[in-house]
């Protein structure tokens, strides 16, 4: 596929050819999407009948995107005398400005022609091409086409418009254009999505060109969002470039579900997961928490009055359970995909509370935690009842919609990640080992919460004790002694599957690992078999499954180091944290700032640079979070009372790093220090462990 | 179990408070349409709720088939995906349509 270029705010994109055309078949990701239905699918311009070619294409903001053109196509030697800017943004639907200009000493008259058409697909349909039930309506108004869709109730419409009069048909839009020597042509076109706002359709708006205004507002907003945020002044480019990179990132990432008004929170994936995810947005949230804890708020609140209040096996919904997945589609209109929303998945109610009690250490905001105090107890009362699958202690997940749910309900959620060192499949139910690790957190971090906020004591030993009991049993059961590590998972019959993952890092950072095993675990994660020299890979060398570009069988996530680093520190492995950074941060290099999802599990030595892994969505919110959560563990910062404790473990490379106005329930404060910390070699190979 | 609007309503009324909907503040009015028109005003202030047939403007107005919220009310359809497929609509703030349904439960037998 060519290059494509994708702008976007909120849920709105429009992803479009280099030249700015979308031609797209029922499987083709481009076109103009809003709330996971397609708005456009033809939208191709012609002069005098022929095709244009692009010159340059610049993204100058996540929400707009400008496009030099020239006619003819296909030859090397371009020699026009005309050429063309389109200009579009972002906003209810798309803006774009097209321009023509004659160079030409003579007058030009030219036929500029789009074509326009739309399919109404929902996101699942372009996955998986399927049939439409309803019925396409094209009428052509006196100023406008309007293309809609009907299907029962159910209603899209696209509303398409221009500022120069046009010979509107049903295909389209024709203007007769006359530029004189050394002039210019110029006409606004307004495309306008119509959908369910708040489950009412809209009227077509009779208004056009409000495109103007919200690119402004936008351009402000994002200005403001910089702003607010702590700044970095560092020696390390690489690390400054990074640093702004996932900011200017986060703030595109930025999703305001239909009942938020203006709060937002992280969205999952640029352009395809551009929707709620339980798991990604707490995850994105922790990672941005000294950065942006407005955030966090909205992800608690909007998850929070979300939460499942009955059983429904088709949604997999339960009384406490945090949501997996949402979406406004036209298949989940219609009851067929469930996600309205999805709630399978069994660590996002855990991290639910994991959050709330991180949120309140930052900012002190005690009044969320109170209103949401029924939620967390929910949430609480889930890890032991539901999600007990097994009645044997520990959270597992089988899923109950053997339709359209999802197998895997862990991060690593591909059909082939849970595996035993020989490669088998483990049945299910599966007890993921992280899974534990989050309950018990989620389990300790409750009892600080219910004693210093809900002032409920009785409630605090409670949970206490049964916390200290999912430890003790999980350092018994899960441990497998001749190898010195966690198993990734207990089975269906309660037998460890054996193979060595990354998933012991999260261990490290729920607080789950017995301090006499700690070592043992870190020297396996910065071991060999699991450091690469770039970072911690999800499963080791040498393991069955092993595969350095399979999804969740070898490569390295950011995301995923991001938060070994943080149990790393937990544990009082700095240095440790410290190589775990710097490897990952060194590969942000290669991708000018902007970590993909994941990259290749090869040795830093033999690849000499990071493979990325080839995905459809980049950024991805957790990899956007991942520098953030670094600067976080390498400058050692944990919020104590009132107090912000600063201590710093630094890569010896990076040199000076101040992180200044870091905002909290102490106001702002600066963060300073220096790269002191002897990473080793860089190599995965030939790293050893000093401690 | 309700098995009709009029149950669920008056049921909840009796309550006069409902855990659930301790995030809710502000008023729905429910109006269901087909044969005899039948209009409902729940009043919530965090989770206090008073029921009534009064005729004011609400927060939220919400209009449904009678029938289809009968269904709705004994879980046999997911009031979210209704509201996206137009079945039901709400005037003014979703928000509140969004926390009430948490009291609808779910499809017999899961």
């Amino acid at each position: 596929m060519a290059d494509l270029v994708s702008i976007l705010d909120g849920n709105t994109f429009v992803v479009s050819d280099e030249r700015g055309d979308i031609e797209a078949s029922s499987t083709d990701p481009t076109g103009l999407f809003s709330f996971d239905t397609r708005f456009l699918s033809r939208w191709v311009l012609t002069i005098d009948g022929q095709r244009l070619n692009a010159l340059s294409t610049d993204d100058l903001n996540y929400f707009e995107a400008r496009f030099f053109l020239v006619p003819g196509t296909g030859t090397v030697y371009v020699d026009s005398k005309l050429s063309v800017i389109r200009k579009r943004n972002v906003a209810e639907g798309f803006h774009e400005e097209l321009t023509i200009l004659n160079h030409d000493d003579k007058p030009v008259e030219l036929t500029v022609r789009i074509d326009a058409g739309n399919d109404f697909a929902d996101l699942f349909e372009v996955k998986d091409a399927l049939d439409k039930q309803g019925k396409y309506e094209t009428r052509v108004e006196p100023e406008r086409l309007v293309l809609s869709y009907v299907r029962e109730t159910y209603q899209r419409g696209t509303a398409i418009s221009s500022s120069k009069p046009a010979a509107i048909d049903k295909e389209g839009l024709t203007f007769d254009v006359r530029i004189g020597p050394g002039g210019s042509w110029t006409t606004e076109l307004d495309v306008m999505t119509t959908l369910l706002a708040s489950g009412q359709p809209r009227a077509l708006p009779k208004v056009r060109s409000v495109g103007r205004n919200v690119k402004t507002t936008m351009q402000t907003d994002l200005a403001r969002w910089l702003d607010a945020a702590p700044r970095l002044q560092c020696d390390s480019e690489t690390l400054g470039l990074t640093y702004r990179r996932s900011l200017v990132d986060l703030a595109a990432l930025r999703f305001s579900p239909l009942t938020a008004g203006r709060r937002s929170l992280p969205a999952a994936g640029l352009p395809w997961f551009m929707t709620m995810f339980g798991r990604d947005s707490i995850f994105t949230s922790l990672q941005a928490l000294p950065f942006a804890p407005e955030l966090a708020a909205t992800t608690l609140r909007e998850l929070g009055m979300r939460q499942g209040t009955r059983v429904d096996d088709f949604r997999e919904e339960e009384p406490g359970r945090i949501l997996h997945e949402m979406r406004y589609g036209e298949m989940t209109a219609f009851e067929e995909r469930p996600h309205s929303p999805y709630y399978g998945c069994a660590d996002a109610t855990p991290l639910f509370v994991v959050l709330l009690d991180e949120y309140e250490l930052w900012t002190g905001d005690r009044k969320l935690v109170r209103e949401f105090e029924r939620e967390a107890r929910a949430a609480i009362a889930w890890i032991g009842d539901y999600a007990d699958r097994q009645n044997n202690g520990y959270v597992s997940y089988k899923r109950k919609n053997e339709e359209t749910g999802l197998e895997n309900q862990c991060w690593k959620d591909s059909w082939d990640s849970i595996s035993y060192s020989d490669g088998r499949l483990a049945g299910f139910p599966r007890a993921t080992c992280e899974l534990q690790g989050y309950a018990y957190d989620a389990q300790m971090r409750a009892a600080r919460l219910a004693r210093v906020v809900w002032k409920d004591t009785v409630y605090a030993e409670e949970l206490e004790k049964r916390a200290a009991d999912l430890k003790r049993r999980f350092n018994r059961d899960f441990w497998i002694e001749s190898k010195g590590y966690f198993a990734l998972a207990l089975d269906a019959d309660g037998e460890q599957v054996d193979s060595l993952t990354s998933n012991n890092g999260h261990l490290l950072w729920s607080g789950i690992v017995d301090k006499s095993k700690a070592k043992s675990v870190v020297q396996h994660l910065l071991g060999p078999r699991l450091f690469s020299g770039w970072g911690i890979r999800t499963l080791a060398e040498e393991e069955g499954r092993y595969n350095p570009i399979g999804y969740h069988v070898g490569t390295v996530w950011p995301f995923d180091n991001s938060f070994i680093a943080w149990g790393l520190r937990r544990y009082g492995y700095g240095r440790e944290a410290a190589q775990v950074a710097a490897g990952v941060l060194d590969a942000a290099e290669y991708f000018q700032g902007r970590l993909p999802e994941a990259f290749g599990g090869y040795d830093r030595s033999l690849t000499k640079y990071p493979v990325q892994y080839p995905t459809a969505c980049s950024p991805q919110a957790w990899s956007t979070g991942a520098p953030l959560l670094f600067l976080r563990t390498m400058l050692g910062l944990e919020p104590a009372g009132e107090h912000l404790v600063v201590d710093p473990a630094l890569p010896v490379g990076i040199g000076h790093v101040e992180l200044l106005d870091i905002p909290g329930r102490w106001g702002r404060i600066d963060a300073f220090g220096r790269g002191r910390v002897e990473t080793g070699k860089r190599s995965g190979r030939q790293a050893t462990l000093t401690r | 179990m309700p098995e009709t609007a009029a149950e669920l309503f008056e049921s909840l009324g009796r309550r006069g408070h409902e855990p659930l909907l301790e995030q809710a503040e502000g008023s729905l009015r429910f109006e269901l349409e087909n044969g005899q028109p039948q209009r409902w005003l729940v009043e919530v202030d965090k989770g206090d709720v008073v029921v009534s047939h009064a005729n004011r403007k609400a927060d939220a107005t919400i209009r449904v088939d009678a029938k289809l919220f009968d269904r709705i009310v004994r879980g046999e359809v997911n009031a979210m995906a209704a509201v996206l497929r137009g079945a039901v609509t709400v005037e003014g703030d979703p928000q509140l349509l969004m926390l009430f349904q948490r009291i609808f439960p779910g499809p017999q037998g899961g």
